[in-house]
């Protein structure tokens, strides 16, 4: 695309600032059962946002033609939307910040390596999964996805900043039965090329927690020691940083609201957003054109920053944490890769001391079952019985229920463990003092 | 209508798709005019008016499919993408596409005025009427936010599975408004959200739905919450509430008659036709054919037209929700239920108003009857595993039910088990069927749906909430 007609287009309308940016998106997905191709997916995504300053006033729209004969129509758009906003924008669009940090996080390797090595890699992950037990009946769904995004931005000050990355990841999981009980365990592990997954270890770790599931404990309905696991922990956390955002907390919509530099949650927790970390989650400027940084939002427990964009940062008099994103003809703000600081002991350790408790390792339903303003939350969850300072029997259909802050406030200890690279949170696993299990 | 691409267009892409030995070529092409608005505490918030044009092309060969899509839609690229989604198959061509006969589809929605004929100003002033009328309720009301999402396409779908190809080419135009209420005192916070939506012009929003009645209903929730005790847990009866209610039906047993994970062996209803699988009081439906309703369409994906499907029949299961695909696995014919968000997403089986059929029941007995339990009056919505059939869903307005009355509210609600025990579970089925509106994601997207059901009671089902026991 020809950005430079955009901008003529721009100015032939009367837009006084203009930005423009797109993301080309391509994926492939290709996926087995029983062993064979079952479906082979080819997919190439673009989305182009423009925006502008109208009369003094901020408009966007969204579109993804790929055409330049579209910028007429997405500048009219925006002179629409702009004349239909009650406020003028105080913030305008933005001219550039002094400096970008550039990383080249495109995996070569990656994108070199053939489609057939990455098939015959499925295959073999399926082979594991089913040779692993003979309770395994079937393997679903093993899939690889790889996905390569280019993401350009320029506005009429001048500014051009390019991103490319690339990531892939499979996916499997095992169906196991035994005595009419069905029982089923998915997962996923990220992949940067020849070498870097183990997929014999990895297809038979799904597999083994399929079979690990059966014959349940019926658990009592009651407050237990909890340890969350590190995946779904993730979860909560964001769910937790939603509430750090500062439009959230300026329209009286947040439990932050009022506690910058408070303790909020344990002193056991160390939160920081990395958005600079070389990886996949890579972002080195946000939908504004605002350079990211590092940051530490959570430190021992205390409420070091909220999250801004430009205009949230003006209302509060501070800069904006570069955190901008454009979502549904707004800027709002989003959060970018963040790390929970692990702990010193490794998982054993950590369950030593707990004589009766509960070890979450799935969980359902938390998109709905949380109510993210009161961070009130009940959801389905599965996992096992923790008896002895020991993992015992798997307990199966049992309920977690607690609330978000109150959560946080009860950690007891973190251990050492890792997330995937590609999850957006890396959290350890975390031991809650008591939460509320529902059972019989 | 205005063409999406040419009928020859279609023929050349469908022809170089169908090179390797497919069986079966698609296309559908999309261009959507969408438009969402929302004001925050009474202004004018974001304005958001995409613009979509793309097409997908799908390929058959047995029970195996390939997909891909673009949206340039260049005679070059949709034959390029034509020749990357053919060369997952390895074959000699099976038949080429000569001609391709239009045909037609009939409107089953009547509308009268359509939503993007309504200016932007006249929904500001709708959705600020919602904000007046949710804000004057309490001044604990701290913030409302409501929005009117319009959705309009129109869709041209290409298959052939011989010489001769079929056209189908369709409009669909829905409309929803989104209220939010968050309310806070002290230290608490809670909200409450309501999203009336129909396959529907501007009338219905205007004449049938009465939006401020709807705001101040939703403040009051918000409120009520603010006062509520939590949730006891255990295995108590559960009374639900008719409409929205039916999310129960739709994550308890829906999802897992749908084809997507009946055709594989992956649904624990892959064996159950003609088994009983729910209590004799139950009978359940899928129809997409309703009109104005939220979830209906005219043709789905494939083409057919959308059809009244019956799942259960007395308890017994009578019926699958099959696609193409699905059904070549199967050996049963397509039921018009093949569904997608968009051209970004191969179609398949999909839920579109699905049901719990009346029953001879006054709802007014059903609470009588029970000593103690739960009344469930809303759902946040759920999720359902097919494969073993767990499902869950959280309840966003509950009471206490003791001696036969409703009493008082309660809120961290969360109900669990499995379809197979819950549909069995079911011992009363009211007479007063309603539906209520949401958006199912799955496999293909998130689409419109429907849950419908008369007041039911379930005689013991898990219940997770951190209020200890029910007394």
């Amino acid at each position: 695309m020809n950005f430079s007609k955009f901008f003529q287009e721009a100015e032939k309308q009367g837009l006084e600032q203009a930005q423009i940016s797109y993301y080309l998106n391509k994926e492939t997905r290709i996926k087995l059962f029983e062993g064979e191709i079952d479906s082979f997916d080819v997919m190439e995504n673009f989305t182009i946002r423009a925006s502008g300053i109208y009369q003094g006033k901020y408009g966007s729209t969204v579109a993804d033609k790929p055409k330049d004969d579209i910028f007429p129509e997405l500048v009219a758009n925006i002179k629409r939307n702009a004349s239909l906003s009650e406020e003028k924008s105080e913030v305008g669009i933005f001219p550039g910040s002094p400096k970008y940090v550039n990383k080249n996080v495109f995996c070569k390797d990656l994108a070199e390596e053939s489609l057939s090595e990455k098939i015959a890699n499925l295959k073999v992950l399926n082979q594991c999964i089913v040779g692993f037990d003979e309770r395994i009946k079937k393997a679903y769904g093993p899939t690889y996805t790889e996905s390569e995004t280019t993401y350009r931005f320029a506005n009429s000050f001048g500014l051009n900043l390019k991103r490319k990355y690339n990531f892939a990841y499979y996916t499997a999981g095992a169906i196991a039965e035994e005595n009419g009980e069905t029982k089923t365990f998915s997962d996923f592990v990220s992949y940067t090329g020849k070498g870097s997954v183990d997929f014999k270890a990895f297809g038979e770790e799904v597999a083994k927690k399929a079979v690990s599931k059966f014959t349940p404990l019926g658990l009592k309905s009651g407050k237990y020691p909890t340890v969350i696991n590190k995946d779904i922990m993730g979860d909560f956390i964001s769910y937790f940083l939603s509430s750090t955002i500062a439009d959230e907390v300026q329209r009286h919509s947040s439990f932050l609201e009022g506690k910058l530099n408070e303790r909020v949650v344990s002193r056991k927790l160390t939160i920081k957003e990395l958005p600079l970390e070389k990886g996949p989650c890579f972002v080195n400027f946000d939908d504004e054109g605002v350079a990211t940084k590092n940051k530490t939002i959570i430190d021992k427990g205390v409420l070091k920053t909220y999250l801004y964009n430009r205009s949230t940062a003006l209302k509060d008099r501070v800069e904006s944490t570069g955190n901008g994103s454009s979502e549904g003809g707004k800027i709002k703000t989003a959060v970018f890769f963040t790390r929970v600081k692990k702990g010193k002991k490794g998982f054993a350790e950590m369950i030593a001391p707990i004589q009766e408790g509960v070890y979450i390792t799935e969980i359902a339903g938390l998109g709905t079952g949380m109510n993210a303003k009161s961070g009130n939350f009940s959801c389905q969850a599965e996992g096992y019985l923790i008896k002895d300072g020991r993992l015992d029997k798997p307990l199966n259909l049992i309920t977690l229920s607690g609330n978000l802050l109150s959560m946080l406030k009860d950690v007891k200890d973190l251990d050492n463990a890792s997330c995937d690279p590609l999850s957006s949170v890396d959290c350890p696993n975390v031991y809650i003092k008591k939460m509320s299990i529902g059972g019989e | 209508m205005s063409q999406i691409i040419s009928k020859k267009l279609a023929i050349d892409v469908m022809n170089a798709a169908l090179s390797t030995g497919a069986d079966y070529a698609e296309i559908y092409a999309e261009s959507s005019r969408p438009s969402s608005i929302s004001i925050d505490n009474g202004k004018v918030d974001s304005i958001s008016t995409p613009i979509s044009e793309g097409a997908g092309i799908r390929l058959l060969k047995g029970v195996k499919s390939a997909y891909g899509y673009t949206s340039d839609l260049s005679r070059k690229n949709l034959l390029a993408l034509a020749g990357k989604v053919a060369k997952s198959f390895e074959g000699e061509r099976l038949f080429e596409v000569k001609e391709i006969k239009k045909e037609r589809v009939k409107a089953i929605s009547p509308i009268e005025t359509h939503l993007n004929d309504v200016s932007a100003e006249e929904k500001i002033a709708y959705l600020k009427k919602a904000h007046e009328a949710a804000s004057s309720v309490d001044p604990r009301i701290v913030r409302v936010t409501a929005s009117f999402i319009s959705k309009y396409k129109t869709t041209q779908t290409f298959v052939a599975e011989n010489e001769i190809g079929h056209q189908y080419d369709n409009v669909e135009e829905r409309g929803r408004v989104g209220i939010v209420c968050i309310a806070k005192e002290g230290e608490k916070i809670e909200s409450a959200f309501t999203g009336p939506a129909r396959y529907a012009g501007w009338e219905w929003f205007t004449q049938t739905l009465n939006v401020e009645e709807e705001a101040k209903e939703t403040a009051k929730k918000a409120l009520m919450l603010l006062d509520a005790k939590e949730c006891p847990s255990g295995r108590f009866t559960v009374v639900v509430k008719n409409g929205w209610g039916g999310v129960l039906f739709h994550e308890a047993c829906g999802h897992s008659l749908e084809a997507t994970a009946t055709a594989k062996g992956l649904s624990v209803f892959s064996k159950s036709i003609g088994k009983q699988i729910a209590s004799p009081v139950v009978s359940a439906y899928d129809d997409g054919t309703l009109p104005n309703e939220w979830g209906s369409n005219n043709i789905d994906s494939e083409g057919h037209k959308t059809q009244k499907n019956q799942l259960i029949k007395d308890g017994i299961c009578v019926g699958f929700l099959v696609d193409k695909l699905g059904g070549r696995r199967l050996g049963m014919e397509p039921n018009g239920c093949s569904r997608r968000e968009d051209y970004s997403y191969a179609p398949t089986s999909r839920m579109s108003n699905t049901y719990i059929a009346p029953g001879k029941d006054d709802p007014e007995d059903i609470i009588k009857d029970t000593k103690l339990g739960i009344y469930v009056a809303n759902f946040g919505g759920g999720s359902v595993e097919p494969t073993t059939g767990e499902f869950n869903f959280s309840a966003s307005e509950a009471y206490i039910i003791r001696d036969g009355k409703i009493c008082e509210p309660v809120k961290g609600c969360t109900l669990i088990g499995t379809g197979a025990e819950v549909l069995m579970n079911i011992d009363r089925v009211g007479n007063d069927l309603a539906f209520g509106e949401g958006n199912c994601g799955s496999l293909s997207g998130s689409i419109p749906v429907d849950v419908g059901q008369p007041t039911v009671r379930i005689k013991e089902i898990t219940v997770g909430g951190r209020g200890g026991k029910l007394e």
